[in-house]
């Protein structure tokens, strides 16, 4: 009882949260107070004040313009990477786990192997091999997101496969693809949402993360994890440039965390 | 026995997969080692006479094979911008990261399992639903942001350390331990968070089964039954959990270690790859790689042993 209304408060909160931060991120797209990149030597270091709510950084741009941009950069990135991720792990996780066999086999041994092996350390090699910017993180994350969601869908069509009325679509003629993805794939529906939500939460961190080494999205563009890492070397000079940044990357996490918590299906 | 023997086996596979693969990938970008060691001015003679007496002229399988063997008697494979073996450049860095890592982990456990039990016997109470919140927030705080808040909180408000003042561990051990507590907080707090949430849904699930109520049936005390029985049954998870934390802990490093400019790993490999230096990066990944995949095994076998039931499937 106690669990369901946690559940109900989590979705909510989430939604709200969520919902504010795609807000923030579409009037970003088309409006920002300030030319996001526009520099103005006269308000370095500007504190935070009506003209600059969230101040000014070393160049004298408004920070608020920037998060703007930047949130909606880091969400594209997220929305990429989740994108490749969700769309090959379907697949894989359709075929190895309908199918099976040899080639299950052989996959899942090469998964377990992708899966053991951090994320970030894997994204790492990718970068190193196709170089720094905002496309190969997408790239880079986003095979390295694969392996999670086909386990997770594998074992979904592993459990509907035997199933009577899989059974009974065969016994019609149907195809092994239409039974795959017309017949199986609307029922993973719920557990491959949470997976989403999982999975975009873990993008926005990743994102920032590659973002924060230099190796993601490279300047002038703005981009959360960017923002930090230039905000880190007058940390205490102008602490308020660190702080929003991290702030608004904290609350799209904790928003996708929360409607992923209450998407999950009862056990 | 048969466990542990096919544990090492995928482990040996795994390792030799990770590392052909790589190895093939940057074999492939990298270009001519040769060219990328004489300069674009060289002669095509002396370049030639390089790639000879490099083995590049070689089989790639064949050129693996030698590198790993080098690899595994300590020959790693000389920088191209430090012109200096590889070798001497990652080895007095691993114990940084190692001793990093090894402090994260301690934090979580001490932070974790406490709290964990704490929240599962009060489950609906004001500090369970407090530590909840806490708990949600402190899941969604990236790591290098959490590492900069206690670099302003620790370094600037209550100054209990200089940022950027790192000590090395080949001058004062104490100092060095001391100046990793910092970050090793910020990596172990996110990771702590989740484990306090398992281990609590892990305890309160336990206690709904039969034989906790028939513990309490044979007069049992609630103290003695929780860490006697319940315990027991409910770690198993979270030992897995926390393994896997471990071995993501040392990837995260890397980005904390840029956060608190602690010369580890993290740091040489970031600065290979903006160089360029390939047999360094090519290092540097395959000495992670093995880190992660031993603590992956030595928890498999652990796991192994607080749960016979794993080891007999």
């Amino acid at each position: 009882m106690h669990d369901k209304k946690r559940k109900n408060y989590n979705l909510m909160v989430g939604g709200i949260i969520t919902g504010l931060m795609l807000f923030f991120i579409l009037v970003g797209i088309f409006y920002t107070p300030y030319d996001p990149n526009g520099m103005d030597a006269t308000a370095k270091f500007a504190g935070i004040s009506f003209k600059h709510p969230m101040g000014c950084d070393n160049f004298g741009r408004d920070v608020l313009s920037r998060v703007m941009k930047g949130a909606g950069t880091t969400l594209g990135v997220a929305a990429g990477t989740v994108f490749i991720g969700t769309f090959f792990g379907v697949i894989v996780g359709a075929v190895t786990g309908y199918f099976g066999g040899i080639l299950d086999e052989i996959l899942m041994r090469v998964n377990d192997a992708i899966f053991a092996f951090p994320s970030i350390l894997l994204a790492l090699v990718f970068i190193s091999l196709l170089g720094s910017g905002t496309y190969q993180v997408v790239i880079a994350l986003g095979i390295a997101f694969i392996p999670s969601f086909a386990r997770i869908v594998r074992s979904e069509f592993i459990k509907y496969k035997n199933m009577d009325y899989i059974k009974n679509a065969r016994l019609q003629g149907a195809w092994h693809l239409r039974i795959m993805f017309v017949h199986i794939l609307p029922n993973t529906f719920t557990v491959l949402m949470s997976a989403i939500m999982i999975g975009f939460n873990n993008a926005v961190l990743a994102e920032a993360g590659m973002s924060f080494l230099g190796i993601g999205v490279q300047p002038p563009q703005a981009s959360l994890g960017r923002m930090l890492s230039e905000a880190q070397s007058y940390l205490f000079r102008a602490p308020a440039y660190a702080i929003f940044p991290g702030v608004v990357i904290i609350l799209m996490v904790l928003g996708f965390s929360l409607l992923g918590d209450a998407l999950k299906r009862e056990e | 026995m048969k466990y542990v023997g096919k544990k090492l086996l995928t482990m040996i596979l795994t390792l030799f997969a990770v590392t052909l693969f790589v190895f093939l990938a940057f074999h492939v970008i990298s270009g001519d080692p040769a060219t990328s060691m004489l300069g674009t001015e060289a002669t095509p003679a002396r370049i030639s006479a390089l790639r000879e007496e490099l083995g590049l002229n070689d089989p790639v399988l064949v050129q693996y094979g030698r590198w790993a063997v080098n690899f595994l008697k300590g020959d790693m494979g000389t920088s191209y911008s430090y012109r200096m073996p590889v070798g001497d450049m990652v080895s007095d860095k691993i114990p940084v990261t190692m001793t990093l890592t090894i402090l994260a982990f301690f934090m979580m456990v001490i932070i974790a399992i406490p709290l964990g039990i704490y929240t599962a016997r009060h489950a609906g109470g004001v500090v369970d639903r407090t530590i909840y919140i806490i708990n949600q927030v402190i899941m969604a705080v990236p790591p290098f942001f959490s590492g900069i808040l206690i670099t302003l909180l620790f370094g600037r408000i209550f100054k209990l350390f200089t940022p950027g003042a790192y000590v090395s561990y080949e001058k004062d051990f104490l100092g060095f331990v001391g100046y990793l507590l910092f970050p090793a907080l910020a990596i172990a707090l996110p990771k702590a968070a989740m484990a306090v949430k398992l281990l609590r849904s892990s305890v309160i699930g336990e206690s709904k089964l039969d034989y906790v109520r028939t513990a309490y049936s044979r007069g049992n005390r609630t103290r003695d039954v929780l860490y006697l029985h319940v315990l027991k049954n409910a770690l198993i998870p979270v030992v897995t959990f926390l393994g896997m934390a471990l071995a993501d802990m040392i990837a995260g490093s890397i980005i904390i270690e840029q956060v608190f400019s602690i010369p580890g790993l993290g740091r040489i490999l970031l600065t290979s790859i903006s160089n360029r230096d390939y047999p360094v990066v090519l290092a540097v990944i395959v000495c992670i790689a093995v880190l992660v995949l031993v603590v992956n095994m030595v928890v498999d076998l652990i796991y192994g042993l607080i749960d016979p039931r794993i080891s007999v499937e």
